[in-house]
């Protein structure tokens, strides 16, 4: 008799769990094969509460609630959106449990892409975790100097380094762009960004005086070990006559006064004086 | 005691009889309660495997109406009060992908926050992990009733946390918490390297480390034709970094700290986390 029910339960156990991982699975290839119908449907199913008739939902519904509201709190703080998120299953036991993920998403105006497996093993009362196969995909034109980082972070699998130099690196993209759309508006006549004001690129350009152009780069680096450091660099160009002008060797000295300049009045009111130079 | 008073009153053969019970019963009990229990178990399990099964039918009835593009609210699924079910699953669908989400964030994020105490606080946790491997999580109750304050923490005393917090913390939240855990995951990966050294390279010997573990001497042996003592000492000066900024090796021969080799070794130890360094080091023939 004890033996019956014992291998009853078991049995019901076993049938137990893989009815679980079942509706899992249909579950999340509902949200995200059919993510728009989904939201849809869930509009009208949040709509209706008003009508309060279906208070078998109402608990689930706080439960949604609660989660959108931790999730956009997350994001925010967190500054990195994800659009895509696929979680599968590859091995769950009592003690181990290892997961697929495949993400999408952006930070600020930097889109990335990430997939990587982590393990997941509860040893007494610590949970050891551990990521492995970790690929990374990154896109937009700032990231011609980021690939270094990218091979070496994916070769250590630190992934919460990854993350945390993009956010440093997509905010100090965030303050070059603004500058330089900032000094375009104001001086439209003079500046141009040649390759859009996302580039590392600046020239400064007077219609009075042809062929003496400012061109300035300011370049964000990124170490191996994710330190971003931005740079400044100035570059001068004038025609051969006006040299001969040059009695102060402007041309030779001019990138070493800008640098000092850089220390002593900081990146927006460096630039400004130089406009001004060619405005005047 | 009480019982045995009660027994007592009944005089000596009940008391007996009581005994008998007491002795006898217990393996009887058990041998019921636990059919008992496991009949119970089974009759539970029974019921939830019935629940699974109506919900994974309700979940691939929804699914198939989806892909097909049909309306969820059709007049078969009324009747048979599946509209509710349907209902249900869309909104368990929405949880999952949302937990997922949160995990992913859990896992890239670096660092959670929670309101508690009606809005009146926040609770932070501070991941860390050091190439790929998660470890120690830090957690901080942040007060936000008059200006924002620690509360409470576990951090370790050691840790310039008043510092930190003097700069940013009533300035920027955000900065605040991308500062702390950027240190708080160079400590941890710092730690770590100390724990894989001992446990990789064994031949070497930590003579010396601090809590903040900002100093770092190791004693290992030059291979040679004579072994030399050789100490390497690790300076930590960027608390934001794993590696050290600056490095020195000093041994009684001064030529050998001068040689090239030790030279290429002292720029390894430099740009590598340690354990690394000298794993590769002991691979050159370097080292013992």
């Amino acid at each position: 008799m004890e033996q019956k029910y014992e291998e009853e339960i078991q049995m019901l156990q076993q049938e137990i769990e893989m009815l679980e991982a079942e509706q899992e699975e249909i579950l999340r290839s509902i949200s995200i094969e059919h993510g728009d119908r989904l939201q849809h449907e869930l509009k009208s199913v949040f709509e209706e509460r008003g009508g309060s008739q279906k208070p078998a939902l109402s608990k689930l519904i706080t439960e949604v609630r609660e989660l959108e509201k931790d999730l956009r709190r997350q994001t925010e703080i967190n500054g990195i959106a994800l659009n895509e998120c696929f979680v599968k299953t590859l091995h769950k036991s009592e003690r181990k449990l290892v997961q697929q993920l495949r993400l999408a998403g952006h930070c600020s105006v930097l889109l990335f892409q990430v997939e990587f497996a982590v393990t997941e093993i509860q040893e007494d009362d610590a949970l050891r975790r551990r990521v492995t196969e970790l690929n990374l995909v990154v896109d937009g034109v700032e990231f011609k100097d980021f690939s270094a980082f990218v091979s070496r972070v994916e070769d250590t699998k630190d992934l919460l380094l990854f993350f945390r130099t993009l956010r440093t690196f997509s905010e100090r993209c965030e303050e070059r762009r603004q500058t330089f759309q900032h000094f375009q508006e104001k001086y439209p006549d003079v500046v141009s960004l040649p390759e859009g004001c996302r580039s590392e690129l600046m020239i400064i350009r007077s219609p009075q005086l042809p062929g003496t152009s400012m061109t300035i780069f300011w370049k964000i680096d990124v170490s191996m070990e994710g330190v971003v450091k931005p740079s400044l660099e100035l570059l001068l160009k004038m025609p051969d006559q006006a040299r001969e002008f040059d009695t102060k060797k402007v041309m030779e000295n001019g990138s070493n006064y800008f640098q000092s300049l850089l220390k002593v009045l900081g990146v927006e009111a460096s630039i400004e004086g130089l406009i001004r130079t060619v405005c005047l | 005691m009480e019982g045995q008073i009660e027994t007592m009153d009944q005089g000596v053969l009940g008391h007996l009889m009581a005994l008998e019970r007491e002795g006898m019963g217990p393996q009887d009990q058990d041998e019921s309660q636990r059919l008992e229990m496991l009949k119970v178990r089974a009759v539970t399990l029974r019921a939830q495997r019935d629940k699974l099964r109506r919900q994974a039918d309700a979940v691939k009835i929804l699914k198939d109406k989806i892909s097909k593009d049909l309306p969820l609210d059709d007049a078969d699924a009324d009747a048979a009060g599946g509209f509710i079910d349907l209902q249900k699953s869309l909104l368990t669908a929405w949880r999952m992908q949302l937990k997922d989400l949160q995990r992913a964030h859990h896992l890239i994020g670096g660092y959670d926050l929670v309101e508690c105490k009606e809005g009146k606080s926040v609770c932070v946790s501070f991941h860390t992990a050091f190439e790929g491997v998660y470890l120690e999580t830090y957690n901080m109750e942040l007060d936000l009733t008059r200006t924002m304050q620690i509360s409470r923490h576990n951090i370790p005393p050691s840790f310039p946390l008043e510092s930190i917090a003097k700069q940013t913390l009533q300035k920027d939240l955000k900065a605040f918490l991308q500062t702390l855990s950027q240190k708080l995951n160079a400590l941890a990966g710092r730690r770590q390297q100390v724990c894989l050294l001992k446990e990789l390279v064994g031949s070497v010997e930590v003579m010396e480390s601090n809590q903040l573990c900002s100093i770092l001497v190791l004693m290992c042996t030059a291979q040679g034709e004579t072994p030399k003592a050789v100490l390497c000492t690790l300076e930590y000066g960027d608390l934001t970094q794993c590696l050290p900024t600056r490095v020195s090796i000093e041994c009684e021969d001064k030529t050998l700290s001068e040689s090239p080799q030790w030279k290429k070794n002292q720029s390894l130890l430099l740009e590598s986390p340690a354990h690394t360094a000298l794993l590769t080091m002991r691979r050159m023939g370097s080292i013992a």
